[in-house]
């Protein structure tokens, strides 16, 4: 049985971070055996929830009914039973928003030559279908740390046998006035650039190539150019070996 | 998957209706949300409780999970599960999110030091209802490590890392042990979909 097929139960509970959910449901597409048994499992999860029911306070149904009569509704217009989007695609875009993160990174430098974005749109999604592969590779390994200050989150997936690893940024603390977070992969005091979120970015996804043979991933903060070695001890620091 | 096909379903199968009030409230029903609200309030409340402790935030994160099944009512797809393990489902989503960004790794680590206590609290709340009979009995069949595996996830929020982490046990033993659980869970409570 494949690793990512055992992380139903670990899904049904809610017990995985947002990668590995993204993970896991890019294996629902292609397993409709998958669907039929986490529906199965969220709904047995369901019920743990009878054993420790209580009655909210009064005014809680108030202040919710009063709060709903101010809040817009999405999407409820958007199902056609006749030709319904079939649900597995759903997922599919749960999956491009990672990619979309990217994206997201990638931009931000202003005007582009139309040349140029075309090439960057390309570029692009041939680095969002990597990062895709990393996140459902046999192989993917899963860590996280929380950020700087113990803000947000860092989840690195990582597959040995791709040599690559997927980087996700999640509300982290701003990296302060005109500087940046920066990657690094290490191999003894040898420290390699992977790359930079951006100036003041705080969050984002990141593919990095060439992890074997390292033996630790950090992030630290740096200038918005960023520096050729950290300039700190990394306040972000995962295992790669 | 959702072929029209008419839908005769026996209302014995699910507490009657939540489907049906669902439909209503993504239509923009109001009076059909507050019906709604009365059914599933109790236990979007009591499950944010049990995950974040503190009455405060759970109303917090009550209310907002709430308003979350309102506003998105009308993403709620029966072929993939039954609408209260949608609406459950949106409720611990939110608890999570708010015990993990809550403390820092390190603090809850220690404060899980008392998981067993806490376990035994989630028994003694299971009073007379029948459902809460059977879930305590069928938690009950469950192995010690299933049984931790399960009460950290699902009532303390934990990720399946963490868990691992704090019962010292190997990733996918516990990723198994989680899977284990809730398929024995799912036998011994009779739970079917589709």
């Amino acid at each position: 049985m494949s690793d990512i097929h055992t992380v139903s139960g670990a899904y049904a509970l809610d017990a995985v971070d947002d990668i590995e959910r993204v993970a896991f449901a890019r294996h629902l597409e292609e397993c409709p055996a998958c669907v039929r048994e986490v529906a199965e499992l969220t709904a047995t999860a369901a019920r743990l929830v009878d054993a420790v029911t209580a009655v909210p306070p009064a005014w809680l149904r108030e202040r919710v009914l009063d709060e709903i009569g101010r809040t817009r509704q999405i999407g409820p217009l958007i199902r056609r039973p006749a030709h319904a989007v079939p649900a597995t695609r759903r997922w599919r875009r749960a999956a491009v928003a990672v990619a979309a993160a990217v994206v997201l990174v990638a931009a931000g430098g202003g005007a582009l030559a139309q040349e140029q974005r075309v090439r960057d749109a390309q570029r692009q999604a041939a680095q969002a279908a990597e990062i895709e592969a990393v996140l459902t590779a046999p192989d993917a390994m899963v860590q996280a740390a929380p950020g700087p200050d113990g803000l947000g989150r860092v989840t690195l997936v990582t597959s040995r046998a791709r040599d690559e690893a997927v980087a996700a940024f999640g509300g982290l603390e701003s990296p302060g006035v005109d500087r940046t977070y920066q990657l690094w992969t290490q191999r003894g005091d040898q420290s390699t650039d992977k790359g930079k979120l951006g100036t003041g970015v705080t969050s984002g996804t990141v593919l990095v190539a060439g992890v074997r043979t390292e033996q630790k991933f950090a992030v630290t903060r740096e200038p918005a150019g960023g520096s050729t070695a950290p300039t700190e001890v990394p306040p972000v620091s995962l295992k790669l070996d | 998957m959702t072929s029209p096909r008419p839908r005769v379903r026996p209302d014995a199968a699910e507490p009657p209706g939540l489907d049906d009030l669902l439909r209503r409230v993504a239509r923009g029903d109001e009076d059909a949300f507050a019906v709604l609200y009365d059914r599933i309030a109790p236990r979007v409340y009591g499950l944010a409780l049990r995950v974040i402790r503190d009455p405060a935030q759970a109303e917090e994160v009550a209310q907002e999970a709430l308003v979350d099944v309102w506003r998105t009512a009308g993403r709620y797809d029966p072929a993939r599960g039954s609408a209260i393990s949608w609406v459950l489902t949106i409720a611990h989503r939110r608890a999570v999110d708010r015990v993990r960004s809550e403390q820092a790794t390190a603090d809850r680590t220690r404060r899980a030091a008392v998981t067993e206590v806490a376990f035994d609290e989630v028994v003694e709340e299971a009073t007379a209802r029948f459902e809460q009979q059977q879930v305590r009995r069928c938690l009950g069949n469950l192995t010690e490590l299933q049984r931790e595996a399960v009460d950290l996830a699902y009532y303390h929020g934990y990720s399946y890392r963490e868990v691992a982490e704090l019962l010292g046990a190997a990733l996918p033993t516990v990723k198994t042990r989680m899977r284990d659980a809730l398929i024995r869970l799912r036998d011994c409570l009779g739970v079917s979909f589709g």
